[in-house]
């Protein structure tokens, strides 16, 4: 029937299951998404495969000590005469598993803390005031306190990373969380009976995950300089495991004898930077460009 | 007839897309009159705006103009260059942009914009502080020298519209260019700000292109009327001639499909089939052919041109029938669904609100208010089964907030709200339970009240989960919704986006009924409607509430919609009621000069070139809920009350009780006196004209 002669023109565009996802993939095939995500994935492969690619370890020494950059060895050798290239390839693994672990852990952690607002008032408070001390400490002096309490190593780093991140998530989940509860589809949820704990997870949560998504990209550079930070100053992974940082923290002291040194880990920090910049900038534009869509 | 002031010939505006160029304008073609008000009426996406825009020559990134003229005082603007045009700009054509809160440049004062509008067209400083005074005593803003360097936000929304008008007039422009400038106002700022616009052209002698979609405005102001749809003009003449035989099927349809004020409530509306085409998507031949009744082959292949009607030579019409027939041919009337005989309901009240106050001010937040700010203000009002009661109110009277606090969405800080005999106040488990099943709410904004990562089964399978359907008869529950809305069950798999203003706010409808409510809660649900899609959904919630015996509460501003749908009326201000009683005898005899005056307020649409010196212009804004005036509220603006007769202390001492015989009530102390307020009491007008000028 047709409410009283009222007949309904068809919906300009059919839309199917799965179609969201497709202008997302459609949306993504920037050329500044296919450098971010072919630079991590280079960067990541070599991280994953650099047992298989150098054989010989991170710890093969050599008596040909601060030899300049060559086709050998393209950054040179330390002062152990070690490959600084390699050195800075299996560095990358401690880099890039500590944020993917960390960083995506923060991510659903905080966006719970954020949304919890959602379901009990006060507890979303109680986890802005958490998120206000968390703001408090300089992210050094905390992952201090972490490594005083845990001892220094990759684990303790995850901590310190996740702590420091949660609050990102947290702040911007609860932002989101306060526009979107004024929204009308919110309150239809509501006069209809619908739970709380379902309208957070069912009708905010989706309509809040695009930022969340730009925000762990850029967090995970974070995550990176913080390790770094860390290491340089001894509180991070500990010589002669090679990580960005350590390195840099004995690569500062030859810096003359060794310009690559330093070079070399700076270059790797600048090109993971580079690339997850890319991504999360990617990301940002598919953001705008889905909502303006929508 | 004198020759005309602009002229605009065969315009056309492309925009330049990935890899095509997309047409907005059509060869758009009409004239103005020197010291005329033109009309330019169409709903959104019909190149209305876009056609003022292309004669200001500021058509935004990626359009252009890619032909015709734009020919004003003997130049032809389109091939004026950038630097050219800028002298033409403000000063021989001015603009007056429909938002007024976004026309205003929020950190500067508005001396210093309507200075700035002069001094660029070569005004010594000096002068131009001067001139500015003026100016703003002449588009009536109290106490210029005051507030001239105050900044907009310390203005009302009526208040900087007339400061934008006065940027407007700063440099005596011939033509003013004004873009729904009234749109974004409250019924009485609107009559305001109209009544500014008519006596300006009447001092100034300026030349005015109005664009609205409101046809009651229309036939109030303008002379000369131009009807867009899909990009290009579809009838032109003189507005009283298309007003009276409308040539083209879309005019026809526009006027029909608006509810009228003083109509006969049974009177089903008729309702234009389908939504307003998108520019991009505009169907072949006749844009309006797939929602024309008279549609015929050559329709859908050619494109009509605009032509002198042979049997009626003041219009001119796009439409091949009418050109052919010699006049457009009269529609057979379908009144197959007559709407059943409504009788007045007499059952107990399934909604009663006693004495209902909603505070904000002292509400929990992070910065703790003290001041109580009580947006509803001891509110009662009863709604019967199978009743509709309409109630009216600019914004910020509080009926929101009311609606929402009948549901639990606000929590009244004082009354009582007694649904089906038991008192649900207290909004607890069990009480906001029994509200949930029994009352529901249609929002406003079709845009935002779906979510747009739901597809529509799942927004309505989630409303029948919450009355208990079981998973298994969700899907045949929900394809029957959507056919009592008159949607096509098949859509069930899309979403949101899919689907058109008038559909979504359907579907809202939808969701709300699948609890199987008594009581309807509409708020505002089709005022972010174009006009022909208003009428199909105020056509289904009529035939709903019929067919299943809701309770409806009718939520809306404009009075002719309410009038349409209510069998009593309740008059909101500043957070009271004014006025109840059956919708016949309020709008027959209001007792209450508010409701006077927003009857008075509210363009018909029937050309009479004295509607607008008929009219009662209330003086000044809505005051502050947060300090409302002693004794009656409506005081401040009353134009019977110790404003036009200062004797009437009472109304300043005492606030007048909701008190009368029968079932309709006013809160007035000269209850006699209202109807007076909205005749057309020359003095009282005159007075208010010049005070406020």
């Amino acid at each position: 029937m047709s409410a009283g002669g009222t007949s309904t023109a068809r919906p300009v565009r059919r839309v199917v299951y799965g179609e969201r996802l497709r202008r997302y993939l459609g949306a993504f095939a920037t050329p500044r998404f296919h450098a971010g995500g072919g630079l991590l994935l280079v960067l990541t492969m070599a991280a994953l495969a650099a047992p298989l690619i150098f054989p010989g370890g991170v710890d093969q020494q050599s008596r040909d000590s601060f030899l300049p950059p060559s086709p050998g060895h393209p950054f040179g050798t330390d002062e152990l005469g070690r490959d600084i290239f390699v050195r800075c390839v299996y560095a990358l693994r401690i880099s890039i598993s500590l944020v993917v672990v960390a960083v995506p852990l923060a991510m659903v952690v905080g966006t719970l803390m954020g949304l919890a607002g959602a379901v009990s008032s006060r507890l979303g408070d109680a986890f802005q005031r958490l998120f206000d001390i968390i703001l408090g400490f300089p992210s050094i002096v905390l992952g201090i306190c972490i490594v005083i309490i845990m001892g220094p190593g990759w684990a303790s780093l995850a901590v310190t990373i996740v702590i420091f991140s949660l609050p990102q998530f947290g702040r911007l989940a609860r932002a989101q969380l306060l526009s979107e509860m004024g929204r009308e589809y919110v309150l239809a949820a509501r006069v209809l009976g619908v739970g709380k704990g379902r309208i957070m997870l069912r009708h905010i949560l989706p309509n809040t995950l695009e930022p969340l998504f730009v925000q762990m990209s850029l967090s995970m550079i974070a995550g990176i300089f913080l390790e770094a930070a860390l290491s340089i100053v001894g509180l991070g992974i500990q010589p002669p495991t090679p990580s960005l940082g350590t390195l840099l923290n004995v690569g500062i002291r030859y810096v003359y004898a060794q310009p690559m040194y330093t070079g070399g880990p700076v270059i790797m920090l600048l090109l993971l930077a580079v690339a997850f910049n890319l991504i999360a900038d990617a990301l940002n534009a598919a953001v705008l460009k889905t909502r303006s869509e929508a | 007839m004198t020759a005309p002031l602009l002229e605009v010939r065969e315009l056309v505006t492309e925009f330049a897309g990935a890899g095509r160029r997309l047409r907005a304008l059509h060869e758009v073609s009409f004239g103005v009159e020197a010291g005329s008000i033109l009309g330019i009426v169409g709903e959104s996406g019909s190149g209305k705006s876009l056609t003022a825009r292309s004669i200001m020559r500021m058509v935004p990134e990626p359009g252009a103009i890619t032909g015709g003229q734009v020919i004003f005082a003997g130049r032809d603007l389109t091939q004026l260059s950038e630097d050219e045009m800028r002298t033409i700009r403000g000063r021989e054509i001015a603009m007056v942009f429909q938002d007024p809160q976004a026309a205003l440049n929020p950190v500067k004062t508005v001396g210093w914009q309507i200075e700035e509008a002069l001094v660029v067209h070569g005004v010594s400083a000096r002068k131009a502080r001067e001139r500015t005074l003026e100016l703003l005593r002449q588009v009536g803003i109290p106490d210029p020298e005051a507030r001239v360097d105050e900044f907009p936000h310390q203005f009302s929304g009526g208040m900087r519209q007339r400061v934008v008008i006065a940027i407007a007039i700063a440099n005596a422009a011939p033509l003013i260019v004004a873009d729904e400038p009234t749109t974004a106002l409250d019924v009485t700022i609107q009559a305001q700000v109209l009544r500014l616009l008519v006596d300006l052209r009447e001092r100034l002698g300026a030349t005015i292109i109005l664009i609205t979609h409101d046809m009651g405005v229309v036939a109030e102001l303008c002379n000369d009327l131009v009807v867009m749809y899909g990009g290009r003009v579809v009838e032109r003449g003189r507005t009283a001639d298309i007003f009276a035989a409308p040539q083209h099927p879309y005019t026809r349809a526009l006027l029909r499909s608006m509810p009228k004020i003083d109509g006969d409530v049974r009177e089903r509306l008729s309702a234009v089939p389908g939504a307003t085409p998108d520019l991009s998507r505009l169907p072949p031949g006749c844009a309006f052919h797939p929602r024309c009744s008279l549609a015929e082959a050559v329709c859908r292949s050619e494109v009509p041109p605009l032509a002198v009607v042979p049997q009626r030579p003041q219009n001119r019409s796009a439409c091949h029938v009418a050109l052919r027939e010699g006049r457009l041919p009269a529609e057979p009337r379908h009144d197959d669904a007559q709407p059943a005989g409504r009788r007045p309901a007499l059952e107990q009240p399934i909604l009663e609100l006693h004495d209902v106050r909603v505070n904000f001010g002292s509400r929990r937040m992070l910065f703790r208010r003290t001041a109580p700010l009580l947006a509803v203000d001891g509110v009662s009002l009863s709604v019967r089964p199978g009743e509709t009661l309409g109630l009216v109110g600019e914004s910020g009277c509080g009926k929101t907030t009311l609606s929402r606090a009948i549901v639990g969405l606000n929590l009244p800080s004082e009354g009582r709200i007694i649904l089906k005999g038991e008192d649900v106040t207290s909004f607890d488990e069990t009480a906001s339970a029994r509200v949930r099943k029994t009352v529901q709410y249609v929002f406003q904004d079709p845009y935002a009240s779906l979510n747009p990562r739901l597809t529509i089964r799942q927004i309505l399978s989630e409303a029948l989960e919450m009355r208990g359907v079981a998973r298994a008869e969700r899907e045949v529950e929900a394809r029957k919704l959507l056919g009592l809305v008159g949607l096509d069950p098949d859509y069930l798999g899309r979403y949101p986006r899919a689907f058109s203003g008038g559909q979504r706010q359907r579907i809202g409808i939808a969701r709300a009924l699948a609890v199987e409510p008594q009581v309807l809660i509409c708020d505002e649900p089709v005022s972010a409607l174009d006009v022909s899609i208003q009428a199909q959904v105020i056509n289904v919630l009529a035939d709903l509430r019929d067919r299943l015996g809701l309770a409806v509460l009718f939520i809306a501003h404009d009075l002719a919609v309410v009038r349409h749908l209510s069998d009593r009326v309740a008059v909101m201000y500043l957070g009271r009621i004014v006025e109840e009683g059956p919708a016949a005898e309020i709008y027959a005899r209001p007792l209450h000069p508010y409701t006077a005056v927003l009857m008075s307020s509210t363009p018909r649409p029937v050309p009479d070139p004295q509607a607008m010196a008929r009219k009662v212009i209330l003086r000044g804004d809505v005051p502050s809920p947060r300090n409302p005036p002693s004794g009656c509220r409506f005081r401040t603006r009353c134009p019977i009350g110790p404003l036009a007769d200062p004797s009437r202390r009472i109304c300043i001492e005492q606030d007048p009780a909701l008190a009368g015989a029968g079932a309709h009530r006013s809160a007035c102390h000269f209850p006699e006196d209202a109807a007076r307020a909205a005749s057309s009491d020359k003095t009282l007008a005159a007075a208010e004209g010049t005070s406020t000028a």
